[in-house]
């Protein structure tokens, strides 16, 4: 730990060893703000909180009001044509007994996990090393991005026609990566994979970026001083870099997982939720309830599952990384 | 996303000392993009950015030789041989397909949805940073329990409600949720950047006599453009992409955008690959030439959203 | 009270800023959607689903625009989505007026909730009307014995296509039972070749398979209990003997291996076909139009066409058919007045010769009475000759079971039957699964 020893002792190595001491001294300089505000303690230029009001007028209306409706409609039964009506808890019974719920659930979470294995790694390391300086970086971040211009139903087209098993680009380098008939998409594991690379192609950019940034934000002065200990580049990455990039990463893993919770788009055209029912994740199974059976009841109360579960985990996910941090940040605004 | 919550002046950070708090962080950037990161060459992530450039490169190489491509060609020869004929017919068709319809509906989407964001945001944000009242910690939480909803979930209700107002198959159908699911990032984001002006700027302002309205557009506004660039970026990117929305509440051709234009292009060129992936191409060339000519801009958006 | 002032100013300036800002979205969208969905008053929209065929209601349009003061407006709604995009807008304002769809279950959800226009007084009026179409495929469009559709597109029974070329360099036969049709399977393994080309993520296409399976081996009555909400339908034998014939034909490699993958809405499967990488294609009567549009030689001269073999112990009669008598056109309840005047007038152009002779040229045949003496027009008089045969010979015509149940069902039905093609649900798990989802 030499490294992050040193980096500590570096008089300028402000937010000392990793990043919880870092928070702690940003609350810091939030809280002398705070502090500086109550000195101008006159009302003169301050806006009433009535300026917030067109705004929270729309996501109330748009939002919150949908929201709420999901709720009541998941104790509806509605076709979509006559009105609801109100069964009680009957599709909620239905749901807790439907091989498909438990299976897109799980489906979902799977999938939720892998990406973030998947994609934290390589966003890091890529996002890393594409915060040096060296001019052939800059053309090759450029290419990395690309990705990211286009949404992610045109990717999913693409990657759809090149995953077709007689015609596409699989057909014919299937063989060599052990697709003998380029049946990926035909078989339960295949298809998932092919998701979570078709997603990962799409997003790995988008937090490379992120970690670019934050990589970029590193104070340099850090690596010197870890330098003249002799620290090697991997002992750095893992002494500083990491440990520096602490809140990055829970960034990263906020947006990676409410994505990966909810990539509707790249299911439906990919894999259809097929084979079978191997790729219907909880989205793809509240459209296929609701927008091709016409069961809009049903199909709320597994939106309204849905709301749960992204909440969940993402307040999950925070609270394990110490979101509790950033509450109090909040909290001294 | 919530990382914005930190943000302060960069300065600090490199400094590590309080040192002039009051920076605005615009300022700071571009210093710091120069100026820090890893010394030494990192190989690993060197092979491992080499190896990602292949699985990148790729596949939009197939992607773009392809559009050059006839269909029987595509079909007979297989998708990794040369186009030894290139032909354009492929443009052709594609943009004598409706094209120009779907993208001028996604550029109005896009342009509206971000306009509703950044206005809405810039007050919501001003609000929740300056306001007095309890108020308006309440309504920063409402936004803040918006960020885990995603959008899909809400897709019913929606249905019903746009249905309900008459706005069934029209681009305000579109634009009304897509905006306002982009509001809870957009106020984090403002709200997180106006927090890091100088409260001495604000009394002097308040000196001088200035109302809110003139604090907002004369000071606020000026010193937040790049959290609210970030929250156009993030929400026009949002809109261009959006999928869902368009594919229950719109129908008509005439209110196709191109996402969904491009999902119904697989039924109108069916087998025919490089006329679809022709489609595909087009509808990236937009983005393609913003990104040519605001990189910068863009990519600081994004890293914005991540909040550096 | 000082704060009262500057609170209430805001108040004021806020909401001028919410108005100004709701005003520049409503103009800035009016000026985007100007092509409204179908609501004016001069004109009715008529949704057609969208592939090789709607040239034809293309030229209807036309024609009937020249003749209408409320013109006609043509959607062409792709046909992946076509049935949950007409089933979503159906609860809308922006309901189409005159739409395309498949008579049973597909408009059975509509008649419920009194959303459909019932033609009987129009065929009362006009019986010539009436007698333009051949009864039993009018009748097939009825729900509860009224009429609600009008037949607007050619007879799509299913048949066994098969590649002539590839048959012949195998110096095979086309099957006559189902004993040449498994050692047909076993002679184009031999050679390399999909026996059958099979659209494994369309589970309709597999559907097909067991419609024709279920109606060899327990004849017509079967489903039509099922239809008819007796789930005690599945337990008939000829079911489980369906899913058991089914995984027997996939374990022997007759689909080739990688099906699962292979679509039909992109024309996967029918370019396979075409291609000679599959020598048979069990498809509706559609294929024809479809391989025309695409491989106008292949349609012309390797094209070969058959019946499905009968079954050894099946009960069913082989003559019977399945997959769709027609198309029709409905007209919706909620259109009125004029709009409705011009929208009933607009179906009734299906019933003109002109109409007919669009769909023969197509490669269609017509489901008119006047048929007859139009088919020798087809570009392919024999098969036309056999098409119109095969279904004018059927005992029974089994509407594709997709259709024919309510909407509610169709996704359990298509899921079971992808994974008994799969492997997923065994023969028995499957009769499970259907007694259990189909209600």
């Amino acid at each position: 730990m030499a490294g992050a020893d040193s980096a500590a002792a570096d008089p300028k190595g402000a937010p000392g060893q990793g990043a919880p001491r870092g928070g702690s001294g940003r609350r810091a300089v939030g809280r002398k703000a705070a502090g500086r505000k109550a000195v101008g303690r006159n009302a003169v230029g301050r806006p009433s909180a009535a300026w917030a009001l067109p705004g929270v007028l729309f996501f109330v209306c748009f939002a919150v009001a949908p929201m709420l409706l999901v709720g009541y409609l998941a104790f509806t039964d509605w076709d979509g044509i006559g009105s609801p009506q109100w069964t009680g808890t009957d599709n909620w019974s239905r749901l807790w007994h439907d091989p498909d719920m438990r299976q897109a659930v799980w489906l979902s979470l799977l999938l939720t996990v892998l990406t973030w294995l998947v994609q934290t790694p390589i966003a890091l390391l890529l996002g890393v090393w594409a915060a040096g300086r060296q001019r052939n970086r800059a053309v090759l971040s450029a290419i990395f991005f690309l990705p990211l211009l286009a949404s992610s139903v045109a990717l999913a087209l693409v990657w759809k026609q090149l995953l077709d098993p007689n015609f596409g680009l699989i057909a014919e380098i299937g063989p060599a990566l052990g697709f003998e008939d380029g049946d990926l998409l035909g078989d339960p594991q295949g298809a998932l994979g092919a998701i979570l690379f078709v997603t990962a192609w799409q997003f790995i950019p988008l937090h490379t970026l992120i970690y670019q940034g934050g990589a970029r934000a590193i104070p340099r002065s850090l690596y010197d001083a870890a330098a003249i200990d002799g620290a090697g580049t991997v002992r750095q990455f893992f002494s500083i870099t990491l440990p520096q990039l602490r809140n990055t990463v829970v960034t990263s893993s906020v947006i990676m997982v409410v994505g990966a919770l909810t990539f509707f788009d790249t299911v439906l055209i990919l894999t259809k939720g097929g084979p079978g029912t191997d790729t219907s994740i909880v989205p793809f199974l509240m459209y296929k309830n609701g927008f091709q059976a016409f069961d809009l009841g049903y199909a709320s109360a597994v939106a309204a599952l849905l709301v749960v579960v992204a909440t969940a985990v993402s307040l999950l996910l925070v609270r394990l990384t110490g979101f509790s941090a950033m509450r109090s940040t909040r909290e001294g605004m | 996303m919530t990382d914005v919550l930190h943000q302060r002046p960069e300065a600090d950070r490199t400094t590590g000392k309080a040192a002039p708090p009051s920076k605005p962080r615009r300022a700071g950037l571009p210093r710091l993009l120069k100026g820090s990161g890893p010394r030494r060459p990192n190989y690993p992530a060197g092979l491992a950015s080499l190896i990602w450039l292949v699985i990148v490169g790729a596949p939009l190489y197939v992607l773009v030789a392809t559009t050059f491509r006839t269909r029987d060609g595509y079909i007979d020869d297989g998708p990794l041989a040369l186009p030894t004929h290139p032909t354009l017919a492929n443009y052709d068709r594609v943009l004598s397909s409706h094209f120009f319809s779907y993208l001028g509906n996604t550029l109005v989407v896009t342009a509206v949805c971000a306009a509703i964001v950044i206005v809405l945001s810039v007050t919501v944000g001003y609000a929740v940073v300056r306001a007095r009242s309890r108020m308006s910690r309440r309504v920063f939480q409402i936004f803040l329990l918006g960020l885990a909803i995603p959008s899909q979930a809400v897709i019913i209700p929606i249905y019903l409600v746009i249905t309900k107002l008459q706005l069934y198959d029209t681009l305000l159908a579109v634009i009304l949720p897509t905006a306002a699911f982009s509001l809870p990032v957009s106020v984090l984001i403002l709200a997180g950047t106006m927090r890091d002006i100088d409260e001495e700027l604000y009394e002097s302002m308040a000196l001088d006599g200035a109302g809110p309205t003139r604090v907002l557009l004369r000071l606020v506004v000026p010193m937040s453009r790049a959290g609210i660039s970030t929250v156009g970026v993030y929400s026009a990117l949002h809109a261009w992409n959006g999928f869902m929305f368009p594919l229950i509440l719109t129908q008509s051709r005439s209110n196709r955008v191109l996402t969904l234009g491009l999902y119904d292009y697989v039924g109108e060129f069916r087998v025919d690959t490089p006329a679809l992936l022709t489609a595909v191409v087009l509808s990236i060339v937009p983005i393609f030439v913003v990104y040519l000519f605001a990189r910068r801009q863009l990519i600081n958006g994004l890293m914005g959203v991540g909040g550096k | 009270m000082t704060m009262r002032t500057p609170r209430s100013r805001s108040i004021l300036r806020a909401s001028t800023l919410a108005a100004a800002l709701l005003l520049a979205t409503t103009t800035l969208t009016a000026c985007g959607s100007s092509g409204p969905g179908g609501s004016d008053d001069d004109s009715i929209d008529v949704w057609v689903y969208q592939d090789a065929s709607t040239k034809v209601q293309r030229a209807v349009v036309e024609r009937f625009n020249k003749t209408s003061k409320v013109k006609a407006k043509l959607t062409e709604v792709p046909g992946e989505g076509y049935s949950d995009k007409m089933r979503t807008s159906m609860g809308t304002p922006n309901a189409p007026d005159v739409f395309f769809n498949w008579g049973g279950g597909s408009i059975s959800d509509f008649v419920k909730e009194d959303m459909l226009v019932d033609l009987g007084p129009s065929f009362k009026k006009d019986p010539e009307l009436q007698k333009a179409f051949i009864p039993s495929i009018l009748k097939a469009g009825a729900v509860n014995n009224t009429y609600y559709g009008i037949p607007m597109r050619g007879m799509q029974p299913v048949i066994l296509f098969y590649n002539k070329k590839v048959f012949q360099d195998a110096g095979a036969q086309p099957p006559k039972s189902w004993d040449d049709l498994l050692g047909l399977i076993n002679t184009f393994k031999k050679k390399g070749v999909t026996p059958f080309a099979l659209a494994g993520t369309d589970p309709w296409t597999e559907l097909m398979w067991v419609e024709y399976l279920v109606d060899r081996y327990g004849g017509a009555e079967v489903f039509k209990r099922i239809q008819s909400g007796d789930a005690s339908g599945w337990d008939d034998p000829a079911v489980l003997k369906t899913a058991e014939t089914i995984k027997e034909l996939v374990d022997r490699g007759t689909f080739g291996k990688n099906y699962k993958s292979v679509n039909y809405t992109a024309d996967g499967a029918s370019t396979l076909f075409a291609k000679g990488k599959a020598a048979m294609h069990l498809m509706g009567s559609w294929e024809y139009a479809n391989q025309k549009a695409n491989q106008p030689d292949f349609a012309k001269s390797g094209l070969g066409w058959t019946t499905f073999p009968a079954i050894p112990d099946g009960n069913g009669d082989p003559k019977n058919v399945v997959g769709n008598p027609t198309n029709y056109w409905s007209v919706n309840a909620k259109t009125k007045g004029k709009k409705r005047d011009a929208a009933i007038e607009f179906v009734k152009f299906a019933a003109k010769q002109d109409y007919s002779k669009d769909l023969i040229a197509n490669g269609d045949v017509p489901a008119t009475s006047d048929a007859t003496s139009l088919l020798g027009k087809h570009e392919n008089p024999t098969y036309a000759q056999f098409q119109y045969d095969m279904v004018r010979e059927a005992p029974s015509f089994t509407l594709s079971w997709d259709q024919a149940l309510s909407a509610k069902n169709t996704p359990a039905l298509h899921t079971n039957i992808q994974k008994l093609f799969n492997g997923q649900l065994s023969p028995t798990g499957f009769v499970t699964a259907m007694q259990k989802d189909i209600k």
